[in-house]
């Protein structure tokens, strides 16, 4: 099912979207930077922007996530489970973290599923804009997570000058439309044309960063990467955890309890397999106590065969996100290319 | 959920990120594409920025310590116990002291520096840190006669060479790493000066290796290979420096290897080129020394002065180029300047309405050692200074200690009085970068309990001692900051946004002072095993770390796995001397002698056996007060 909604109709449409629930867009920050925010008025949301660096993940997935609380009763122990059940709608957001979003649900859906995670998935609608441009460092033409989706949200829309299409991908999508069902109208056979025309200029309009998992992937998944070429690139990460911070398909975590008025909370909070004591044991010993183990771990979980068949697609949407926050140089693309060719810097 | 954009409290490279907060408190970070300094990009520490405020053990009341039993107080009465205990020793002429701190902001320091020299009357001033970096800065200003850096962060990126004096970047200031890594990508030389083979020193092309505290050794014979390739135009050199003809004659019989020529020529050559070099808790003459030799060779080879060429002296702590700039030194007034420059003393007299203490005060380490009454803003000098336990027994020994503390430090547990601030994510302040870079702490969560923000503290602190003024706000300070040291009048209102802002002292007008001192070096000639104290900072004590779920996990760890600490050699040692990884060794030293376990690594220079700062004090009888010594290493 295929609509459009005029420019001027979307105020209207965000406002009866805002008496629903929380409204997150990416908006312009304090400082400038383009950030995902929860609206206060339709006003705020940014039609015309490059993708946040910080993902949306956060709204599914808190990088602070308070799962428990733990009170003493006397001699017992209370266990309340702590229900984030909020309804949010993620408005404009991207293909790219679409398909991130659909890859962390179905890692959390996976036996045992997650029931805070889920809670949340379930009650968030995903409202996508298209990139009729894509981002100077994005390559997700090479992860299949964009420019344009085919599914996984629940409403698309494409750009088309005097208006937006609306592509329908679920009930909650439907939902959406109807809390203003007078600013939506079917779709004419001339403005499918537009949006086919628009998906395929996109396509060609990609910057300089490729990934060539295809090749990589081979090697990856039979080992036949040589340890050197790890120890020669792990010398150019510098632990920063960023890669997996800004990833919108890493979901790794540890978990502490925090004191907080008389009980305890156990939380949820991201944690990155480039740290040193990431997979520390008890006994004192450390399985990847080097640098080029780790990050080994990393892109075997990223790109080899065996995560591939698991979960039907590589661990990136080729946002280009580490590419920009890598405070060294190993980014996907970098690390991808080394593997190809077996070589770094050379 | 509104991101507040803040500067990252940990170390001085001056990044900056968005703290996420909602009702509950912080949630989290984020990056910022738009700061100058961050550019997107955040180290492990600025990711976890938000935890230690959030998890740490957080003091939520002011605590009275009233004969031997701990009570919560008032702000009131916590304020009027602090000022009458204080006033009687005074009064009674028992010396009092002031601890500044290197993770305080400037308005924090400012004030703590008025209420030591305006209302105490004692120049009994100092912060825990500047005992490490002193002898360094000391040393870039017996050249250039101020220690200011010259280059920024973003100007290593383009060095076509880069000198750095290896401590260890990659942990210590990632960002600045990041910067050194950019500019290898595009080609440019790396000469490291380093006794392990460290992550950078691996990237760079040429290593030149030093034995710790004789650094300065190596950089002489840098020096005297750039003299031996002939500089261009002599008359281009005395123009800008003097003592060209002694430092030549000073360096003729200094040894020059190969790696040194080959060193020497990427840096003449360079029209780029950056310098750097970590402060280690050294000894002072030879850090000292290490220092202005840097700085010799920076100016005689003509980067010094030169756009986008320069030296940065790397501090450790986020706020130490602050707490130096609020003059939080026993010989220094704001601006850094000498106790006896009369212009800043009778600028100073004029706003605080005080004639101000003459004589020099004591440091750090004697302040603890000597005073019947301490004041101690957000630091917990056991962990920070060289003495390590020692200050604590020193501590312990004070009649009243006044620790104005975010966390439950060791510090704060025997403080007779604790004054409950605000954490960084929670107060208004300003911090400088070391490059130079004024920028703003912001609100993001209120603080917990009764805690306040640190300069409204120390604002009625200082009004009980009748050097108040009204401030009603951190701004108001940051006003009165400007009136005191000049170069600081330009911050005033820190516009909105990131918008940091640079102070620099103005060009000194006189040349560069050449010189290489004559420093006995610290280790004994070949042959011998030598025991080093490494200088890192020790961030596995400092609370924002120690606090942190998973920034702590690291330093937890080893301090679980080695209750003892231990002492790290390199494999032919080890070898040599029959020890396997993990069994203790006998080190005997002119001091004493001690048994530590040993940790075996592949990438230490032979002869150097090296303690980690955390673990220093279980080798206190073998080294004494030194920072490395000759040893006798055997199976224990």
């Amino acid at each position: 099912m295929v609509f459009t909604i005029p420019k001027e109709g979307t105020t209207q449409w965000l406002e009866k979207l805002l008496e629903a629930g929380e409204v997150i867009a990416p908006v312009r920050g304090p400082c400038g930077d383009v950030i995902f925010s929860a609206l206060r008025s339709p006003t705020q949301v940014l039609w015309d922007f490059e993708n946040p660096l910080h993902p949306p993940k956060q709204f599914v997935l808190p990088q602070t996530d308070p799962l428990v609380k733990i009170k003493l009763n006397g001699q017992r122990h209370e266990v309340e489970p702590i229900h984030d059940d909020a309804p949010r709608t993620l408005f404009n957001v991207r293909s790219c973290d679409v398909k991130g979003i659909a890859f962390l649900t179905r890692m959390h859906e996976a036996d045992p599923p997650d029931a805070s995670y889920l809670r949340r998935a379930r009650n968030l609608t995903i409202i996508s804009l298209a990139c009729t441009t894509p981002c100077p460092a994005g390559f997700c033409v090479c992860t299949d997570s964009g420019p344009f989706l085919s599914a996984g949200y629940d409403l698309q829309l494409t750009d088309l000058g005097g208006s937006f299409f609306a592509e329908v991908g679920s009930e909650k999508g439907e939902a959406a439309m109807a809390k203003a069902p007078e600013l939506f109208r079917k779709a004419r056979e001339d403005e499918v044309t537009d949006r086919t025309a628009l998906e395929a200029v996109a396509k060609t309009r990609f910057g300089p960063e490729t990934c060539h998992f295809g090749s990589a992937m081979r090697r990856i998944s039979t080992g036949r990467v040589q340890d050197a070429l790890w120890e020669k690139m792990g010398d150019w990460c510098l632990e920063c955890g960023g890669c997996n911070m800004v990833c919108p398909t890493c979901y790794c975590f540890s978990v502490k309890d925090l004191r907080q008025n008389g009980a305890w909370v156990r939380c949820r909070m991201w944690d990155s397999c480039q740290y040193n004591a990431f997979a520390l044991e008890a006994s004192g010993h450390n399985p990847r106590a080097h640098r080029k183990e780790r990050m080994k771990r990393r892109f075997f979980h990223k790109a080899s065969a065996q995560y591939y068949t698991r979960d039907s697609m590589v661990g990136c949407v080729g946002c280009g996100r580490c590419i920009k926050t890598c405070l060294g140089s190993t980014h996907m693309p970098a690390v991808v290319a080394a593997i190809r060719k077996g070589k770094w810097h050379e | 959920m509104l991101p507040v954009p803040t500067t990252c409290p940990f170390c001085a490279c001056g990044c900056g990120f968005y703290l996420l907060a909602n009702q509950g408190g912080l949630v989290g970070v984020a990056p910022s594409e738009t700061h100058p300094v961050s550019l997107g990009r955040l180290c492990a520490r600025g990711w976890s920025a938000h935890e230690a405020a959030l998890w740490g053990n957080r003091l939520r009341q002011p605590l009275v310590n009233r004969n031997g039993k701990v009570e919560s107080a008032s702000w009131n009465e916590a304020f009027d116990h602090v000022a009458g205990r204080i006033k009687e020793l005074i009064a009674a002429g028992k010396p009092v002291g002031v601890l500044g701190s290197a993770r305080a902001t400037n308005e924090e320091n400012y004030l703590v520096g008025k209420l030591a020299r305006a209302g105490f009357q004692t120049n009994n001033l100092d912060f825990c840190y500047r005992s490490i970096c002193a002898p360094l800065l000391a040393g870039l200003e017996d050249v250039c006669g101020e220690y200011t850096p010259s280059v920024s962060l973003n100007d290593i990126e383009s060095s076509q060479t880069i000198l750095l004096i290896e401590g260890d970047l990659a942990t210590s200031h990632p960002r600045a790493a990041s910067a050194v890594m950019a500019a290898v990508e595009k080609g440019a030389h790396l000469v490291t000066i380093a006794h392990t083979k460290t992550q950078m020193s691996r990237l760079g092309s040429i290593l030149l290796p030093a034995k710790p505290g004789n650094e300065g050794e190596v950089i002489d014979g840098l020096l005297a290979a750039v003299l031996d390739l002939g500089p261009e135009d002599r008359a281009a050199v005395e123009a800008r420096c003097e003592g060209y003809d002694a430092l030549r004659e000073g360096l003729k019989s200094v040894k020059i290897t190969a790696e040194m020529r080959q060193a020497a020529e990427c840096i003449v050559r360079a029209t780029r080129a950056t310098f750097l070099i970590p402060p280690v808790s050294g000894e002072g003459p030879p850090s000292r020394r290490e220092a202005a030799a840097l700085a010799t060779l920076a100016a005689v080879t003509g980067h010094l002065g030169r756009l986008g060429s320069g030296l940065l002296p790397l501090l450790a702590r986020n706020n130490v180029r602050g707490a130096c700039d609020m003059g939080i030194a026993p010989d220094r007034l704001p601006g850094y300047r000498p106790l006896d420059d009369k212009e800043t003393q009778q600028r100073l007299q004029d706003l605080w309405g005080k004639k101000l203490p003459s004589a020099p005060g004591l440091d750090a380490e004697s302040i603890l050692q000597s005073v019947n009454g301490l004041i101690v803003l957000a630091d917990n000098p056991p962990a920070v200074l060289p003495m390590g336990q020692r200050a604590m027994a020193a501590l312990g020994k004070i009649e009243f200690v006044v620790a104005l503390e975010a966390f439950l430090t060791p510090t704060a547990q025997i403080a007779q009085v604790v004054l409950p601030i605000a954490s960084f994510a929670e107060t208004e302040g300003t911090i400088t970068s070391m490059e130079g870079r004024v920028q703003k702490l912001r609100v993001a969560t209120g603080p917990p309990g009764e805690a306040r923000p640190g300069w409204q503290v120390l604002a009625e602190l200082c009004a009980r001692f009748e050097v108040g003024a009204s401030y009603s706000s951190a701004s108001d300070v940051l006003l009165e900051v400007g009136q005191g040291s000049p170069e600081y009048a330009s911050v005033r209102e820190l516009e909105d946004g990131w918008g940091g802002v640079g102070v620099t002292r103005g060009p000194n007008g006189g040349k560069f002072r050449l010189g290489v001192a004559k420093v006995p070096p610290l280790t004994p000639a070949e042959g011998a095993y030598v025991l080093v104290r490494d200088g890192g900072y020790d961030w596995g004590r400092d609370p924002l770390i120690s606090f942190s779920p998973t920034l702590s996990r690291d330093y937890q760890s080893q301090r679980k796995l080695f209750p003892n600490g231990f002492v790290e050699m390199c494999k032919q040692d080890a070898d040599v001397i029959g020890v396997h990884p993990g069994r203790p060794v006998k080190l005997t030293s002119a001091q004493g002698n001690a048994v530590i376990p040993t940790r075996v690594r592949t990438d230490l220079t032979p002869g150097v056996l090296l303690v980690p700062y955390a673990f220093r004090d279980h080798l206190a009888s073998v080294l004494g007060t030194h920072s490395a010594t000759a040893v006798k290493v055997e199976q224990a």
